[in-house]
């Protein structure tokens, strides 16, 4: 494949200044710092639910941070069904082969690869 | 002739022009072009039928235009309009000619006042948009055309069954209001379910879309299923079953969305899913869910072309679209980054984005009419949009582990297309008068009230929550190369397995009946051959002595009896 070794001669400066201001992104102890970020913005959310009133079409909207937790317990059993969903409907990616594009590769006409140059 | 100027005949004249017009600048210029005219064509007229004339007893209305054909036909040129913009690096014709009949086709349909010039259209954008799957010139690419084209006439030869038998029921071929009931109802309800891709019936659409080329995929996107969308709420609108196909619809597809590698099929899958708010609407049919309907048909078509644009521009620059391939591309491609992130904040339906004042409309109708269970569904299914369209397709291609790939940004006619779509998904999102004075019925709808702000943003920030902690776990299940088995199995494996097997048995049967009269036929002839073969008892010559003994036994045995 073309392009897997590129990252190891990264110039950070030649990045254009959005890039930059991102690359902490790939630091874990800011991610973490993140994601504690996100729980605190959640917890206040959730409380926010006590400081207005809320016009309720059904009993359940009425418990506290109920549209949250439902998100979050909805998402996480998502995600663990849809990993036990694979053990059944996972096959090879030239399963259908030669019937597929899956197994082909793009053609490069329609492309125009080109490398970022620093 | 100005009688029968429809915006389909500009896009077919153009069509027709564009082949003769030379690559390059000229035949940009008319690719961009085409959308404004089309559009001048119906701009300005007021509600009414136009090109009505009589067929054959028939009465044939090529344009009508009323609130629910107008905004349709108005999103579906501005969709042309920046698909042109994206595509401005193309010197294909074939993809060109295709997407203009494609595109003028839905838009004649939209517009299509009887079922008969409905059914033309909806044949055309069958035919014509296949070419932009078979533009990509792969064998792959062929066989999936192919099975994208039989489901697409088929579901064209439904309509036509269906329109047949309810000019015999009711003497009529306008499109109107039907109700479910009769056969032909029946038909033409399932034929715009293929093209709207109910559950069961959607898997051409996962199949086809990651097929077509970087562009072709783009186009596709916008316009057969929106067309059935248009069908389905102008044909039957308060159908009560379609609140449930519609919920199932939300429901389904992200399961596979979050499994599935290839970022292209990802969207194609929130795609359907997203269909299935609209779905719903429908089955809903009150002013607030049909007016939900419109405007979520026109904020999902914006954000679904920006992430089909975004992900179309990682693959022209990279060859891939598959997350287990990409990553990291921030560092070089941070442009078509940020609209990626816009499109999938809108598809998200974050408050100050398209989605948000948009699908709301359609959960406050289901909650309205008291439908709590569909109402759940549906909040889940926001919930799990967000992960795979709103996290998942950015942060595997943009971020999460460095797949080492630098590939340079996006072209600049590129980011122009996905920079205006993007303007467009925030500046709805902001201020959405002017797309609510567009909806069908007058309702007045306030959709940033402090409850519903407060109340999505949970949602949101707690499934992003959701999946940072199962990213941080380890449970996310990682990006793999792979195909995962969905409808398309049963005539793909199943079927053709199936009628293998029958083959088998029936040429076995054939065979064993063939070996046993065989055999028969054999004994028998080798019976005759020992009778009248040249050995044969029968065949023999006799002497003419034992002759003449023998005739003289039988008259010797005559003489005795007489006597007798």
């Amino acid at each position: 494949m073309t392009g897997h070794s590129d990252g190891s001669k990264d110039d950070p400066k030649a990045f254009s200044w959005l890039s930059r201001h991102l690359l902490w992104v790939d630091n874990p102890r800011y991610v973490d710092r993140l994601v504690w970020g996100l729980a605190v913005v959640c917890l206040a959310l959730a409380s926010a639910d006590f400081a207005y009133h809320k016009h309720s079409y059904f009993p359940i909207e009425d418990i506290p941070g109920f549209y949250g937790f439902y998100g979050f317990v909805m998402c996480a059993a998502l995600v663990i069904s849809a990993k036990g969903l694979r053990v059944l409907l996972k096959r090879g990616e030239d399963y259908y082969a030669p019937n597929t594009v899956e197994a082909e590769e793009h053609p490069e006409f329609d492309l125009d690869r080109e490398k970022f140059d620093a | 002739m100005p009688e029968l100027l429809s915006p389909a005949l500009v896009y077919v004249v153009a069509a027709i022009l564009l082949p003769f017009i030379p690559q390059g600048l000229p035949r940009q210029i008319t690719m961009l072009a085409v959308p404004f005219l089309g559009v001048a064509v119906f701009w300005d007229l007021s509600y009414g039928t136009y090109g009505s004339l009589n067929l054959m007893g028939m009465h044939v209305g090529l344009m009508r235009i009323d609130a629910l054909s107008y905004i349709f036909g108005l999103i579906f040129s501005l969709a042309a309009f920046l698909a042109a913009i994206y595509a401005w690096h193309l010197r294909d014709t074939v993809q060109q000619v295709g997407a203009l009949l494609y595109i003028g086709s839905a838009i004649g349909a939209v517009f299509a006042a009887d079922l008969v010039t409905l059914f033309v259209f909806w044949e055309g954008t069958a035919i014509a948009s296949v070419f932009l799957i078979w533009a990509r010139r792969t064998e792959g690419s062929y066989a999936t055309g192919m099975r994208y084209l039989i489901v697409q006439i088929g579901s064209g030869l439904l309509l036509l069954a269906g329109i047949i038998l309810l000019y015999l029921e009711t003497g009529s071929i306008a499109f109107n209001r039907m109700e479910l009931g009769s056969l032909a109802t029946w038909a033409i309800f399932l034929a715009f379910g293929i093209k709207c891709a109910f559950p069961l019936l959607h898997n051409w659409l996962q199949d086809a879309y990651p097929a077509a080329t970087v562009t072709g995929a783009v186009i596709l996107s916008a316009f057969t299923t929106k067309l059935a969308v248009y069908a389905l709420a102008r044909g039957f609108p308060g159908t009560e079953m379609l609140i449930y196909i519609g919920a199932v619809m939300t429901l389904f597809p992200i399961f596979y969305a979050v499994i599935e590698n290839d970022l292209r099929r990802v969207l194609a899958y929130s795609l359907n899913n997203q269909l299935g708010f609209m779905v719903v609407g429908i089955g809903i049919g009150t002013p607030l869910a049909l007016n939900g309907t419109a405007a979520h048909a026109f904020c999902h078509i914006l954000y679904k072309a920006l992430l089909f644009m975004s992900v179309g521009a990682v693959l022209f620059r990279t060859g891939t679209a598959k997350g287990s391939e990409l990553g990291g591309l921030y560092k070089t491609m941070p442009w078509t980054m940020v609209f990626c992130v816009v499109g999938a904040a809108s598809i998200s339906a974050f408050p100050l984005f398209s989605g948000f004042i948009s699908k709301s409309l359609i959960l406050s109708a289901s909650a309205d009419e008291g439908h709590y269970i569909v109402w759940l569904i549906l909040l889940f299914a926001s919930a799990g949009v967000f992960h795979h369209s709103g996290i998942k397709i950015p942060y595997f291609a943009f971020f999460a582990h460095d797949s080492g790939k630098r590939p340079k940004e996006a072209p600049l006619h590129m980011l122009i297309a996905m920079g205006l779509t993007a303007a467009l998904c925030i500046g709805i999102g902001v201020y959405p008068a002017p797309l609510y004075a567009l909806l069908p019925y007058d309702v007045d709808y306030q959709p940033y009230t402090t409850a519903h702000v407060i109340t999505q943003l949970q949602l949101l920030f707690f499934s992003a929550l959701a999946f940072a902690v199962l990213m941080k776990t380890g449970i996310y299940p990682p990006e793999l190369r792979s195909t995962n088995l969905d409808t398309d199995w049963t005539y793909r494996r199943l079927l053709p397995a199936a009628i293998g097997k029958l083959q088998n048995a029936v040429v076995g049967t054939w065979r064993f009946g063939v070996r046993l009269t065989e055999a028969r036929l054999d004994r028998l002839l080798t019976g005759v051959y020992r009778a009248h073969g040249p050995q044969g008892a029968l065949a023999r010559t006799w002497p003419t002595g034992s002759m003449v003994l023998w005739i003289a036994v039988l008259l010797g045995v005559t003489l005795l009896l007489t006597y007798m």
